[in-house]
């Protein structure tokens, strides 16, 4: 095993670094969208009520399609009906950031949803306005609040990512693939990325917690943890 | 020469005027036809038992509650609606709304601070976001209304981090800084242990004697009577008993109100 591990992954950890750097920038760029996608739906379905039930559409549909539907739809539909995205890395972030922003506009509603109404009477009390209001103490709280659910969906983007290599990505699963297709020698390769998958999701949710807690520590909003 | 447009307040008239206010959640009628005046400087106190609408009708007074019926004005202005050239009453915009509830300070039973600022922070928030002062202004007049609590030394503590009556009186100063015409408490002790409701109402005594403006909704009866320069007693959304501190607790006329102040003080 020793052997085969210094035949078929040493020589290739290039390669595997490269996927890796693919697979971070990614997931990175998706999750960007996917936050920024997801408060907007959640604002609409909140406080726009002309337009409330095409976030809910959009949401709901998000959710309910498979991660590889939306990948080969995003990849080859969308050139055909909007003329974009012209390279496969964007339809693959473009897809991930389309599930990934349905979960996450959910997670920000139930923040919302559950802050305690004082919050935002008092700060009505003091003649602020409802934008105002939103953007000074309710979005603060429910960021600080929902932290971990936040950090989860991004450690769900990163698994989903693996997935990306069906519409030819060079993310690290292809490239553990092409290894392994090379000298069909699944057992070393594998299990290596399945570790290097290991180690970035638990490297994210070790930093995302330590910071999740400083923060709740310094504010005393453990209770809500 | 055109005189110059006094407010009521400023020639000796209510500062605060409830003209047959109602309230309605569906069905239940919560308040039904609340007429009253307070004139600047003085101390209005209501009370009654749970659901009698104290708090709606406290509530109804900042437009944090919009009445069924019946206006509220501001230094003769009426909140939440706007009369045309032609005296028509159309809904005010919700700038104008924020604009007047500015001037109104509100303290809350569960005192409602902004976790994640500090005191200082809870303090000068409004200031700087709604009345545009400078960090550096807001952050002296916010130290300035956190001293006047004798929390200054708190200063930079997080809400988490202060005691129930401490966190009440930052609330106070939140009120307090915007200088509110009026200020509205509701039950601002019922929530506090009875070693920390001491030193939320010494703040409100010392407030009644600089002349605030204070509208008070308690179950401190004591308070209330020392406090107070007139008393009103609600039962079922309507005022059942109205007058001095000495004609409420005295001398009640109300058959129900004699029945409230004995089973409250007992």
């Amino acid at each position: 095993m020793i052997d085969n591990f210094n035949r078929f992954v040493i020589p290739n950890l290039d390669l595997l670094a490269h996927g890796l750097w693919v697979t971070v920038r990614i997931c990175a760029v998706a999750f960007a969208m996917a936050v920024a996608m997801g408060a907007a739906a959640c604002v609409i379905r909140l406080y726009v009520p002309g337009v409330r039930y095409l976030a809910i559409g959009y949401i709901e549909f998000s959710r309910a399609t498979p991660i590889i539907v939306q990948l080969l739809w995003v990849n080859y539909v969308w050139p055909e009906l909007f003329g974009f995205p012209q390279s496969v890395e964007w339809a693959g972030i473009i897809a991930l950031a389309i599930q990934s922003s349905g979960y996450l506009a959910e997670t920000f509603r139930s923040g919302i949803e559950g802050l305690p109404r004082g919050q935002i009477e008092a700060s009505m009390a003091v003649g602020m306005s409802r934008s105002r209001t939103f953007r000074r103490i309710v979005a603060p709280q429910v960021l600080l609040v929902m932290a971990p659910s936040i950090v989860n969906q991004l450690a769900v983007v990163v698994k989903a990512s693996t997935l990306v290599s069906v519409i030819a990505i060079p993310d690290l699963m292809y490239d553990a693939l092409k290894i392994v297709n090379q000298w069909f020698e699944p057992i070393e390769v594998l299990t290596s990325v399945a570790v290097i998958y290991i180690l970035t999701i638990f490297s994210l949710s070790a930093i995302a917690k330590r910071i999740a807690d400083y923060f709740r520590e310094k504010y005393g909003l453990a209770a809500y943890a | 020469m055109i005189a110059p447009t006094l407010s009521p307040a400023s020639t000796g008239g209510p500062i605060l005027r409830c003209s047959n206010v109602r309230k309605s959640f569906g069905a239940n009628e919560v308040l039904r036809g609340i007429s009253f005046e307070i004139p600047a400087g003085s101390v209005l106190t209501i009370i009654g038992a749970s659901g009698s609408g104290k708090s709606t009708l406290l509530r109804c007074l900042n437009h944090l509650e919009q009445p069924t019926s019946g206006e509220v004005y501001l230094d003769g202005e009426p909140m939440g609606v706007r009369i045309k050239p032609n005296g028509t009453r159309v809904p005010d915009k919700a700038a104008n709304i924020a604009r007047k509830r500015a001037q109104i300070g509100m303290v809350f039973q569960q005192f409602n601070l902004w976790p994640h600022m500090t005191a200082l922070q809870n303090v000068t928030e409004a200031l700087i976001q709604v009345k545009g002062l400078d960090r550096a202004k807001a952050a002296d007049l916010g130290r300035n209304t956190l001293a006047k609590v004798n929390l200054l030394e708190k200063a930079d503590d997080y809400p988490a981090r202060l005691s129930g009556g401490q966190q009440q009186r930052v609330a106070i100063a939140r009120a307090l800084a915007m200088a509110p015409k009026v200020m509205l408490f509701d039950e601002a002790t019922s929530s506090l242990d009875p070693e920390l409701t001491g030193e939320v109402l010494e703040v409100m005594r010392q407030l009644a004697q600089e002349g605030m403006t204070m509208v008070v909704v308690t179950h401190e009866m004591g308070f209330a009577r020392e406090v107070s320069d007139r008393v009103i007693f609600l039962h079922e959304g309507q005022i059942d008993q109205d007058g001095t501190p000495e004609e409420v607790f005295v001398k009640p006329t109300s058959e129900r109100c004699r029945r409230f102040l004995s089973s409250a003080l007992s």
